[in-house]
């Protein structure tokens, strides 16, 4: 006997089987009198033989599907019926749908309102909870679906019963995830599509980027990023690098809704299905704009630091003392030779003199670098002098075949210091005896 | 040279004339900015650019070739990273273009040595035929 | 750009003022008008400022000195000024030869200079 259709053969005789007939004969249920196999609503399988039907009925183990007449009260019943709910067809024919709801879904009336919604819309589907008759409770999709007899009248209702307690798990899975990504304040973790578009949102982002999440999803990623990084396509590069590489990091000055930047640090990973297809991309990221600050300032201090160990004196209007102390490692004799040039241009000096006296022993490197920073002094129109060249050190720079060009040198500082007098003196003196 | 992951902010630029130089000159400067890199450190690094990317405009092949410019970390570190890939005809002997004598960037030659000592990081990968490619880098003190 | 090179008169000397970016075209143009207004004025000196260029590679370099080299042919003393810190460690850095290139920090001390120079040539 199908679930559909309850055929008799012999007037008056149900046939045995998966299919129980009604306990509680309903008028219009009954048989036809023609003595043919009657069958209700549907006339396309009358043909089909009563056992053929039972048997498509008895191999649909996953659905439950039964039929209510039209008071919702369960008249059709099958063992996958049974083996989802716990009644046997003895227990649940006969009684109402809502023998299988929750107490709470019956006290709001929900057949009611299930019953009404299949009847008007053709079809009616509802999540909820069901219990089972030993008490437990599952996760179900139940749908309904009115019946008509041939002349369109209503005659009752299919409801088809489906166990979602492993989707539900999921469902589950995903809410925790998403309370725990929301719970996360200092990061941004945010999801995009693979074109870029945002998909879903946490309070971190929000609290980075200034955006709600109503007013950021569904709207692409490239609001983030500055005009300059958007026309050179830098959100597309990051995508495809991640895609390829499966994930990339990235470093740069990002917008927020109220058109502020920040420097952010992010992280971006490729999201895809077991196939391996590309469904979007999952970003983390931080705003590091205050250690950006802090390196700056500690570099800031860093270089206060060197330029205290290597002071320029300034002597005379137009006349800078360059003490150079102890050894010069290249970042010491770099930064002497740039706080040297500053202070030249600074006092407009004219001449330098560079004091090696404190230097314990020459070599080529710093005769060399020397040489570059006298020169470099000349291109700044300084003259430059090197004083306390000791007996030792003018030996070696001989035996090294050091060329000091066209520079003086002094052995004392005193000996310097008149030399450079003189040279600023001359000059001043022949301006003096200009016209113009 | 220092390792840096696959960095989408590196933009690669071609280089097809004169034009592209003054470019290629402010997005260094703009990148040394942000990495905080010192006034000397960055104008040696725009200078050093400048001359590897007029070799390309000068002698290679209708001037073609292309620059990639990048920001790098190491640690707490920050740097610029730019790389010149030219299709020119090549260098038949790099320890003689590299031969440090102290010697002209010039009409003679290509002034390589000269652009080696104003950054941090040099390397050079040149063969006849196969053109040129020349990685500079450059640390923020 | 193109169309202007600042000169300017100071007595007997020329202030010209490079600025901007320095392609081939307007390097030509440069050398012409430097030229011409150094043989217009009869100028005695002429100081090339080039406080305003943040980067001088060996190309600027070589444009420089040939400046340099055309206003002496001219007769006249030339005079590299503001040339600035980080400018003037690069273009050592780099081995660009500048020896033969007179420079002074600025224009002031530049004129400074010429008449210096002069007065040294005029009194032998």
């Amino acid at each position: 006997m199908g679930l559909l259709y309850r055929v008799t053969s012999p007037p008056g005789r149900t046939v045995a089987g998966s299919w129980r007939g009604a306990r509680r004969a309903e008028p219009a249920m009954a048989p036809r009198a023609n003595g043919r196999g009657a069958v209700m609503g549907h006339s396309a399988l009358a043909t089909v033989g009563a056992a053929s039907i039972q048997r498509l009925v008895d191999s649909i183990t996953d659905l439950a599907l039964i039929q209510l007449d039209r008071n919702a009260v369960v008249r059709g019943w099958h063992a996958a019926a049974e083996a989802l709910t716990g009644y046997p067809a003895s227990e649940a024919v006969g009684e109402p749908i809502t023998l299988l709801y929750t107490d709470n879904d019956v006290a709001a009336r929900r057949a009611n309102a299930d019953q009404r919604a299949a009847t008007e819309t053709g079809r009616h589907e509802f999540r909820g909870w069901l219990v089972r008759k030993d008490g437990a409770r599952f996760w179900a999709s139940v749908t309904f679906s009115p019946l008509r007899d041939d002349a369109g009248n209503p005659e009752g209702y299919l409801s088809v019963i489906r166990d979602l307690t492993d989707d539900r798990a999921g469902e589950l899975a995903l809410l925790s995830i998403e309370q725990m990504v929301d719970a996360i304040t200092d990061y941004e973790v945010i999801r995009l599509d693979p074109d870029g578009v945002v998909r879903s949102w946490s309070e971190g982002a929000r609290r980075l980027k200034g955006y709600s999440e109503e007013e950021i999803v569904g709207r692409s990623a490239s609001l983030f990023y500055t005009e300059q990084d958007s026309r050179a396509g830098v959100l597309s590069r990051e995508m495809e690098t991640a895609a390829r590489a499966g994930r990339v990091e990235a470093e740069g000055w990002r917008v927020r809704k109220d058109g502020s930047q920040f420097w952010c640090n992010m992280i971006m990973s490729p999201i895809r299905d077991a196939a391996g297809e590309l469904l979007g991309y999952v970003r983390v990221g931080r705003d590091l704009t205050d250690q950006k600050e802090q390196t700056r300032l500690l570099q800031r201090q860093r270089e206060e630091i060197l330029e205290l160990s290597t002071p320029v004196i300034q002597v005379w209007d137009n006349v800078l003392v360059l003490p150079v102390i102890g050894t010069l490692d290249s970042a010491r004799a770099a930064r002497l030779t740039e706080s040297l040039l500053d202070r030249i241009a600074q006092i407009q000096a004219e001449v330098v003199i560079l004091d090696i006296s404190g230097v314990p022993a020459i070599d080529t490197d710093v005769a060399q670098h020397m040489l570059r920073t006298v020169e470099a002094a000349r291109l700044m129109g300084t003259t430059s002098i090197l004083s306390g060249v000791r007996p030792e050190t003018a030996q070696s720079i001989v035996h090294l075949g050091i060329d000091l060009g066209t520079l003086r040198s002094r052995n004392s500082l005193k000996d310097a210091l008149q030399l450079a007098l003189g040279l600023v003196g001359a000059a001043s003196s022949d301006r003096v005896s200009f016209d113009a | 040279m220092s390792q840096l992951l696959d960095n989408p902010n590196a933009l690669t630029t071609p280089i097809l004339g004169e034009s592209d130089l003054l470019r290629i000159r402010s997005a260094l400067r703009a990148e040394a900015q942000n990495v905080g890199m010192g006034l000397t450190a960055a104008t040696k690094l725009i200078t050093a650019g400048s001359e590897l990317a007029r070799n390309i405009v000068r002698y290679a092949v209708d001037g073609r070739g292309e620059v990639t410019i990048e920001r790098i970390r190491d640690g707490d570190r920050h740097g610029v990273r730019v790389v010149f890939r030219d299709a020119g005809p090549g260098i038949a002997d790099i320890d003689e273009a590299m031969r440090d004598g102290f010697s002209t960037a010039g009409s003679l030659g290509l002034g390589l040595p000269g652009t080696r000592r104003l950054v941090d990081e040099f390397a050079i990968d040149s063969e006849p035929g196969r053109g040129t490619t020349v990685v500079i880098a450059q640390w923020s003190r | 750009m193109r169309d202007q090179v600042p000169i300017l008169r100071m007595g007997n000397d020329l202030l010209i003022t490079l600025q901007g970016d320095l392609d081939d075209a307007t390097v030509e143009h440069i050398e012409q008008v430097v030229t011409r207004e150094v043989a217009r004025a009869s100028a005695a000196g002429a100081l090339i400022d080039i406080s305003g260029l943040a980067v001088v590679d060996s190309f600027v370099a070589r444009v420089l000195a040939r400046l340099v080299a055309m206003v002496r042919l001219l007769g006249a003393e030339a005079t590299i000024v503001g040339i600035q810190p980080a400018v003037a460690i690069t273009l050592v850095e780099l081995g660009v030869p500048m020896g033969h290139v007179r420079t002074a920090l600025n224009a002031e001390q530049g004129m400074a200079q010429l008449r210096g120079v002069r007065d040294e040539s005029t009194s032998r």
